[in-house]
């Protein structure tokens, strides 16, 4: 279960108010790269959910993030809907695919539960990729975005758009802390503790570990909804894997089971990836050498690094227990 | 199979082979309401492994599991918990890393249902804290409901491990040797928190500490290369050669 201790509260409240800020303050390549944090922010808190807090680490989430992307593109342009009909579509239809894809992937353990994620991700990928009915390996472009100028808010304005991003990323934060402090957020954090014991205390693991799946896949989705928003422009390369990957990397170098931890990891690898590429084409090397220090360094990421300085800050300051 | 009563929990003429060896044979027992039954047998008896066959971790061959007069038999683990079947092991099998009350808290969440709240925190829900409170009066947790598992020590884990079980109010209880690896003072306190339990509750409990078997249990079965070989009073069993050779060995007949 989630314990919202001051750390995380801090990091939050910095993470959303700088974001703010950053998103009127910024030139426009700093409101893009805002945007694109935000984005893998909330996808790496909805990994994080299902990999560090439930324990299932899949391979296949970029899969959720292109389905959510494709479905409102379509929707939308094909079928003319409102964008807020179509982002709860696609948010739903990604909720009910990670259903049943989490209640046939987890009957399996460990690595065989890694690989059936990416199996399904890479079968959602190709199917996208060789489809020419909505556009193949040329994606579709004019997708539209969400219409708030009935509000006063217009969201064709990027310092608009980034901040909305941003303010989107802070709801699934929220939304996610209430949900592990739930007693089905609590459930799927026991069964990653002990599942042998969790099934002789009466849960059934299978329909858990799909609802775990389900959640994680819809907000993966909604974030789909929001990146094919952002570039209105929706491709196959969505779907691929390797975007599955980084989101993995993301979640590990931030902290798993953190929550906030990745949110903090997707605004270090962003941005450090852009800044790396004006340099070098090889930003992932970067990445990666950063990614074995992290683990090497104990394996708890941003997240336990700032909790190890702020328990070694608190032992100093008790008297008596600095030399412990 | 002498009276009428009503049983809480019974097993009918389980059967289970692994290969050439009869781990259950014909294995046929009941357990009436607030009834504590201690089963006793050498080591690879099958006592574990009828344990594993009455919560359905292991299906058997042949035969029928009854809980409450309900046929069980198909059922899943976690279905027969659900219906009352509560179990605790010999290796403790807690949760690292969380606390007493957050590892109290899932087992009574489930068994009233509240896994499923998807919006409600079951820490701030009045009926799971009761039951947590209670339950850690039974198993003597009370002044350790907020330190870590990890940090208990190796005797209050063991009641922990008792103590999850309780915190789903089963109906029946399956002890796997509650006192395993402890010291005699441990085993004195487990002894009286098992005899401290509500009156009706329904315990079957695996043991080799012969003070706890004969302190808490009213009946005794002896079960060897997976059969019931015994079945009587604690005084009884006490008196029988029977017992005393099979549980001591041969070398008890060379000696005597």
């Amino acid at each position: 279960m989630l314990r919202l201790d001051g750390l995380r509260l801090v990091l939050a409240i910095v993470l959303f108010a700088g974001g703010c800020g950053y998103a009127f303050t910024s030139d426009f390549f700093g409101k893009e790269l805002l945007a694109e944090i935000a984005i893998f922010a909330i996808l790496a808190m909805s990994l994080d959910f299902l990999a560090g807090f439930a324990g299932m680490v899949s391979l296949g989430h970029a899969a959720f993030y292109g389905a959510g992307a494709y479905i409102y593109a379509l929707l939308s342009i094909w079928q003319d809907w409102g964008a807020p009909m179509a982002m709860l579509a696609a948010t739903l239809f990604c909720g009910g695919a990670g259903w049943v894809i989490g209640a046939v992937t987890s009957r399996t353990q460990g690595i065989f539960f890694i690989m059936a994620t990416l199996a399904f991700g890479q079968m959602a990928y190709v199917y996208v990729f060789e489809n020419r009915a909505i556009g193949g390996d040329d994606g579709m472009s004019g997708v539209p975005r969400l219409d708030l100028s009935g509000i006063g808010i217009d969201l064709n304005d990027p310092s608009i758009f980034a901040c909305f991003l941003v303010v989107m990323a802070g709801l699934v934060f929220v939304l996610f802390v209430w949900l592990l402090r739930s007693g089905f957020g609590r459930a799927l954090v026991g069964m990653h503790r002990n599942e042998a014991r969790m099934r002789a205390l009466g849960l059934p693991l299978i329909r858990y570990k799909a609802a775990a799946f389900a959640v994680a896949g819809a907000v993966a989705g909604f974030a789909g909804t929001l990146g094919a928003q952002h570039s209105m422009f929706v491709s196959p390369d969505y779907l691929h894997w390797t975007n599955s990957g980084l989101v993995l990397v993301i979640v590990i170098l931030g902290g798993l089971e953190s929550l906030i931890g990745p949110a903090l990891g997707a605004a270090v690898v962003i941005a450090l990836k852009h800044e790396i590429s004006t340099h070098t084409e090889h930003w992932a090397f970067f990445v990666g050498l950063f990614l074995i220090v992290a683990v090497l360094a104990g394996g708890k990421g941003l997240y336990g690094l700032l909790a190890s300085v702020r328990d070694w800050a608190a032992a100093k300051r008790q008297p008596g227990g600095g030399d412990a | 199979m002498s009276d009428r009563r009503e049983h809480m929990l019974e097993a009918r003429g389980i059967a289970k082979s692994f290969g050439a060896l009869k781990v259950a044979n014909n294995v046929t027992l009941e357990l009436d309401a607030g009834e504590r039954r201690a089963i006793i047998g050498p080591n690879g008896a099958g006592k574990t492994t009828l344990f594993n066959l009455l919560t359905g971790e292991i299906a058997p061959d042949a035969g029928t599991v009854l809980l409450d007069q309900k046929d069980i038999t198909r059922l899943t683990p976690d279905a027969r918990a659900r219906r009352g079947l509560g179990r605790s092991f010999q290796k403790n099998n807690l949760f690292r890393g969380l606390t007493v009350r957050e590892s109290l808290t899932l087992s009574a969440m489930i068994a009233l249902g509240k896994a499923r709240q998807f919006w409600r925190d079951p820490g701030s829900d009045v009926e799971i804290a009761e039951r947590i409170d209670q339950t850690a009066l039974w198993v003597n947790l009370a002044g350790e409901l907020d330190l870590p598992t990890d940090a208990l020590s190796y005797g209050a884990r063991r009641q922990l491990e008792v103590g999850l079980a309780l915190a789903a109010r089963p109906k029946v209880l399956l002890l796997d040797e509650p006192t395993s690896g402890m010291s005699p003072e441990d085993t004195g306190i487990m002894l009286e928190l098992l005899n401290s339990l509500p009156s009706d509750l329904a315990m079957l409990i695996i043991e080799h500490d012969m003070d706890l078997v004969y302190g808490a249990a009213q009946r005794v079965t002896v079960l060897n290369y997976g059969e019931i070989v015994f079945e009587g009073t604690p005084e009884e069993a006490r008196a029988s050669d029977e017992v005393k050779r099979i549980y001591l060995g041969d070398w008890g007949d060379h000696h005597a």
